[in-house]
């Protein structure tokens, strides 16, 4: 049983306030993603469950008890960091056994945690090499292994994959989510990388400047997005946001046609969000829909985005199939399917319903 | 057969290397090679007389009263060595590690520490040589100011303190060149790695031995081995503050004095052996070379890279 709740969480180093009040339950067993851009203080946030640096506000319980002036070791905490920060002077035995003999553990049932670790983890032909001697896919296994036989309760990830190649990052983040499914721990991953995010949690937390934007699953955040930060982070390529003003049943972009989206939330003026998906693309300027001049095509195999120019100077990206290979300055007309557009607030960005 | 041409580059090679080499030649390798030479004769005063082989050697040695002078000098070397290990480098250890932690004042103990380092031994020898003094020295004064004024004594006049004292006014010049040496090896430790000890234990005793000593090996290295060499060669402070004798009663006496006090006379002996001198010289030459490469190359086996 592991359930962490953050009540008003602030965070200041010397005058700078880092994080601004953050609320958040998180519950047993969870796989929860702080994701959000560099410096939003999603790992000083992580930091702060650990108790690596100290709260300046708020409160901090595990289970009901407060940890705020818990050390590190003592909360049940195990942390995988972003340089696998092994001990580079012990084996990889070793580097396992240093934290469960700290724990007080008999030899015996360290031995048989090292074991089950190892096997778990594929390391058992590995257990007396030294850091070094490892591949990176290998570091962060035993750091990995390292947090596992010390059977916390919750386990942080701080950006675990981001020192691994392409190949082998997706590679481990299966191995991750089976982990998640096999120990069945909490665990709390920081990313930037909003495809890990994506793919690995059941709750998405997205950060922005020491706040909470947003909280859900994948799903939600993809499909109801509740802010335009939110919309324009999560999904790629990103969201396009286009000003408009309502003109009747349709949208209208300064000097350049208007467009009809389906049912419309109240009020005159919004941003239109549109995922490439939702946006079709015509040759030449001919009917309903807004005027634009192709900038470019990335073409991807299964399929390609283009990037159009609207008259406000906008980037529109779509998608299309691989073979609507447009040329850079052909004119086209943006359509948006009706029903898949995002409507968002002109002043604060937040999101509207129709 | 291949042909050194004297082009231009091949001149510039040969003209920038041969004066240095010159240099060097002249003036160490020639020295050294003579002295070793010096040991192997007979002397009377500058004047050479006979080659002895390996007399002087076996005279340092073996025979009274040299045997006895020989053996008491290495002693105290010995003992000033490993007072120094524990007084220097482990002091070093510890200051470094309380820098490295940034407790409160940091910053200004930074520059304290090392500023001894700074002052020339003379100065040191000097200042130190007042601080025992037996009446009007600031030791004494200030055990009596604190009524520990049976504690005071003559800190250099007497045999079982004097020894002592100079060491800890060496370790007290030089404590601020191991910290600093400790405290950049422990600032190369990734801080990720010190976050994951955090992470599971808070003893500072186990993150002191089991993780931050291991990984400063390769600046113990480097202490133990310059210590190892400075406390046999050790001379300055001995000389100014105890005297070419070793007084009291030789009570701090070194190889490094002995030596020189053999090779070329002091005031009160007039006789002086080059030969002799020679031979111990040879001897401490071996000794440290010897010594010290077996320590380094036994410490740089348990070195790790980072």
């Amino acid at each position: 049983m592991a359930r962490l709740s953050l009540r008003d969480i602030k965070k200041r180093f010397k005058t700078t306030d880092v994080l601004h009040g953050i609320d958040l339950e998180i519950g047993d067993r969870e796989f929860v993603v702080f994701v959000g851009p560099s410096g939003c203080g999603k790992s000083t946030l992580l930091r702060l469950i650990a108790g690596l640096d100290p709260i300046s506000g708020g409160d901090f319980f595990l289970n009901d008890q407060r940890m705020n002036d818990v050390p590190p070791s003592r909360r049940g905490i195990a942390m995988v960091f972003q340089s696998y920060a092994l001990y580079p002077h012990m084996d990889v035995y070793e580097n396992m056994a240093f934290g469960a003999r700290l724990m007080g553990l008999t030899k015996d049932e360290v031995e048989k945690r090292i074991a089950d670790a190892a096997r778990m983890l594929r390391l058992e032909a590995l257990l007396k090499r030294k850091p070094r001697e490892l591949s990176g896919g290998q570091r962060q296994r035993v750091a990995i292994g390292r947090a596992l036989v010390r059977k916390p309760e919750v386990f942080l990830l701080d950006e675990p994959l981001s020192n691994l190649d392409a190949a082998l990052r997706s590679e481990v983040r299966l191995e991750i989510a089976k982990l998640h499914r096999d120990i069945g721990g909490t665990m709390i991953y920081v990313t930037h990388d909003q495809v890990e995010a994506m793919t690995l949690a059941d709750k998405i937390v997205v950060m922005n400047a020491g706040r909470i934007e947003q909280v859900g699953s994948p799903r939600e955040l993809y499909e109801t997005p509740a802010n335009t930060f939110v919309a324009t982070f999560i999904g790629s390529p990103r969201m396009t946001l286009v000003d408009v003003t309502r003109d009747g049943e349709k949208l209208a972009v300064a000097n350049g046609g208007s467009i009809a989206t389906g049912a419309l939330p109240a009020g005159d003026t919004f941003k239109l969000g549109l995922r490439p998906d939702a946006v079709k693309l015509h040759r030449g300027h001919a009917g309903d829909g807004l005027t634009a001049q192709v900038v470019y095509t990335e073409y991807l195999g299964d399929n390609a985005y283009v990037y159009s120019r609207l008259a406000d100077g906008t980037l529109v990206s779509a998608r299309t199939g691989p073979n609507d290979i447009y040329a850079p300055d052909e004119a086209v007309t943006v359509t948006v399917e009706p029903g898949s557009a995002h409507y968002f607030s002109a002043e604060d960005g937040r999101r509207l319903t129709p | 057969m291949p042909q050194l041409r004297m082009t231009g580059r091949g001149l510039w090679i040969t003209a920038l290397i041969v004066p240095p080499l010159a240099f060097v030649a002249l003036f160490i390798v020639y020295p050294i090679i003579s002295a070793f030479a010096y040991a192997f004769f007979d002397w009377q005063g500058l004047k050479r007389l006979d080659f002895v082989g390996l007399e002087n050697f076996h005279t340092v040695l073996f025979v009274e009263p040299y045997r006895s002078w020989t053996l008491n000098a290495f002693k105290n070397n010995v003992i000033v060595f490993f007072a120094l290990m524990v007084l220097q480098n482990g002091l070093g250890f510890i200051l470094a590690y309380a820098l490295w932690r940034e407790l409160p004042g940091a910053r200004f103990h930074r520059i304290a520490v090392f500023l001894p380092v700074v002052l020339s031994t003379i100065i040191v020898a000097y200042l130190f040589k007042l601080f025992y003094h037996p009446l009007f020295g600031v030791v004494n004064i200030s055990l009596k100011s604190i009524g520990l004024g049976w504690l005071a004594q003559p800190w250099l006049g007497q045999s079982g303190t004097a020894l002592g004292s100079i060491i800890v006014a060496q370790a007290w010049h030089m404590v601020g060149f191991p910290t600093l040496v400790f405290l950049a090896g422990m600032q190369r430790i990734p801080s990720e790695i010190l976050d994951a000890v955090r992470m599971e234990t808070e003893s500072e005793w186990v993150k002191i031995t089991k993780i931050v000593w291991p990984l400063v090996a390769p600046s113990a290295t480097i202490v133990f081995t310059l210590l190892f060499v400075g406390a046999f060669n050790w001379f300055e402070l001995p000389y100014i503050m105890g005297g070419l004798d070793g007084s009291p009663f030789g009570s701090t006496d070194v190889l490094g004095l002995y030596f020189y006090r053999t090779a070329f006379g002091n005031v009160s002996a007039g006789q002086q052996d080059f030969g002799l001198g020679s031979a111990l010289a040879v001897i401490i030459f071996l000794f440290i070379a010897v010594v010290a490469g077996v320590i380094t190359t036994r410490l740089r086996a348990r070195e790790i890279q980072l």
